[in-house]
């Protein structure tokens, strides 16, 4: 299953990036998200809003991209889930997780990926919005 | 053959001679600079002399020397490859052939197939002997190497109870199978040295973070069964909710007991449910790669499915009749049929826990389960 992304500027109180997943983000296609993003991030972008408004199914992979989305636009080593042990023990000191971290927002979650985000604790790495002008006003 | 001095280095026979008799499968490439193979083959029987021939003296600017080898070959002999490989890029050089950056690259699909075969080594381990309960398990590779496990296993403490872990690294290939074959012994270690799945699961993700230096989490749903009394006790760090199949033909329950998944939180802050198998209830266990099985016409699996295959394992008529063999049958021929003609994307892994009713029975209905309880 395919995934397009598309990616806009907008702008609230900062500049944002918005990237609109469109399809199923799953095993085959989250290296690609995530390097999408440290493309954004290399670029200048610093505030990112993820629209999830069309993004109807979302695997377990998908929590491996949305993790490393938060890190790379942390600044941060980006993690390479390809690279075995060195992967496991290269990378310094992991995101700062359960303190609400702002640079990355999502918003217009699916039930089926909200499910995805409750069931397995990463809702709480981000805030989520219902709709694409909410979140902007929001950053 | 005779050896051909080469000017400005050695000849190939000097270099091969003494690798001979080492690991004749071990052979070697030359690719170019873009990764493409310019010399030798993928083919094991071709002669590895030849290839080196062509490594010293074929056309190379900036390529690879990569040596590789078949799954049979051992460190010792791996080892040797290299340092033939290195000696070759020398020579290359030598020559005028441009600079050979060497590596040893075992072939990626080899590696992945050992890593498979490690991982069912895992899985197919003998279920250990629980009088009373039957236990069945299904256990399918995705092609990659996927990061699925479950462990059945008698804890250590008084009366032995049964521990059940079933488990999900998130992400896919040899970085989540490595997490795989980290956790699994962690998570086995914890369950017998706590005083319950809660706290395994705890102590186990402050490993984990400590230990984690990558964006791959783990679900994990960890039990312990008392045999005696059928009490099960569950936690869950962002596992699918295991499903109660009542022996009375009642509906299908899940336990609603969640949690944050391993590796990515300081503290889970986890909380227990408890439940009484009765007799011919049936616990079942599950990863995402059964719900997310997805059709040629791109539909998911997803939990109606699940749950119509189970009810289809429950008739009086069917086989099995509603047992923990059958169940677990029935999801796993449901699935198959449901992604046929497509290439399975994540590892399907089912374990179901069925306690068996009395040959006689003493009067009385069985227990029903509870759920839900928490504390």
């Amino acid at each position: 299953m395919a995934l397009e992304t598309s990616v806009d500027q907008a702008s609230g109180r900062v500049p944002i990036t918005v990237v609109a997943l469109d399809g199923e983000l799953d095993a085959s296609n989250f290296t690609a998200l995530i390097e999408t993003v440290r493309g954004l991030y290399a670029a200048g972008s610093r505030h990112l809003l993820l629209d999830l408004s069309n993004l109807r199914f979302m695997a377990s992979s998908g929590l491996v991209a949305l993790h490393s989305i938060v890190r790379l636009m942390h600044g941060e080593p980006p993690p390479d889930s390809e690279a075995g042990w060195s992967a496991l023990h290269s990378l310094g000191q992991d995101v700062a997780v359960g303190s609400t971290q702002t640079e990355v927002q999502l918003c217009g979650a699916q039930p089926a990926v909200e499910r995805v985000l409750a069931r397995t604790g990463l809702n709480r790495l981000f805030l989520a919005h219902p709709d694409r002008a909410t979140a902007i006003a929001a950053f | 053959m005779s050896d051909q001095p080469t000017p400005g280095g050695p000849g190939v026979d000097a270099i091969l001679a003494p690798f001979r008799g080492i690991e004749p499968s071990l052979s070697i490439v030359i690719n170019d600079a873009s990764g493409r193979r310019v010399a030798g083959t993928s083919s094991d029987d071709v002669p590895r002399d030849s290839i080196a021939r062509d490594i010293v003296a074929g056309p190379l600017a900036g390529g690879r020397v990569v040596a590789w080898g078949s799954s049979a070959a051992t460190p010792l002999a791996a080892a040797s490859v290299e340092s033939l490989a290195v000696a070759l890029g020398i020579a290359h050089t030598a020559r005028g052939g441009g600079i050979a950056d060497v590596v040893v690259a075992r072939r990626i699909e080899e590696e992945l197939a050992h890593g498979r075969q490690l991982q069912r080594g895992f899985l197919s381990l003998v279920p250990p002997d629980v009088p009373g309960y039957q236990l069945a398990s299904h256990y399918e590779a995705a092609r990659e190497v996927g990061g699925d496990f479950f462990d059945l296993f008698r804890m250590r403490r008084r009366g032995r109870p049964l521990s059940i872990v079933i488990a999900d690294v998130s992400g896919k290939g040899i970085a989540a199978a490595l997490l795989m074959a980290f956790s699994r012994p962690l998570l086995h270690a914890a369950i017998d040295n706590t005083t319950g799945p809660a706290e395994a699961l705890e102590r186990t993700n402050r490993i984990l973070v400590q230990e984690r230096r990558s964006s791959l989490f783990i679900t994990a749903l960890c039990a312990t069964l008392a045999l005696p009394t059928g009490r099960l006790r569950l936690a869950n760090a962002g596992h699918e909710p295991p499903l109660i199949i009542p022996g009375d033909g009642s509906p299908v329950q899940s336990v609603q007991v969640e949690g944050p998944l391993l590796g990515a939180f300081g503290s889970l802050g986890l909380f227990e449910a408890e439940i009484e198998l009765g007799a011919g209830d049936v616990v079942l266990f599950y990863t995402d790669g059964v719900t997310d099985a997805r059709a040629a016409s791109g539909e998911r699996f997803e939990e109606r499915r699940l749950l119509e295959a189970i009810e289809a394992a429950r008739g009086a008529d069917a086989p099995g009749h509603g047992t923990a063999a059958g169940i677990v049958e029935s999801i796993r021929t449901a699935v198959t049929v449901f992604q046929a003609g497509v290439e399975p994307a994540d590892d399907v892994t089912i374990v179901a826990i069925g306690r068996r009713r009395p040959a006689v029975r003493r009067g009385g209905l069985p227990r029903r389960a509870q759920s839900g309880s928490e504390g």
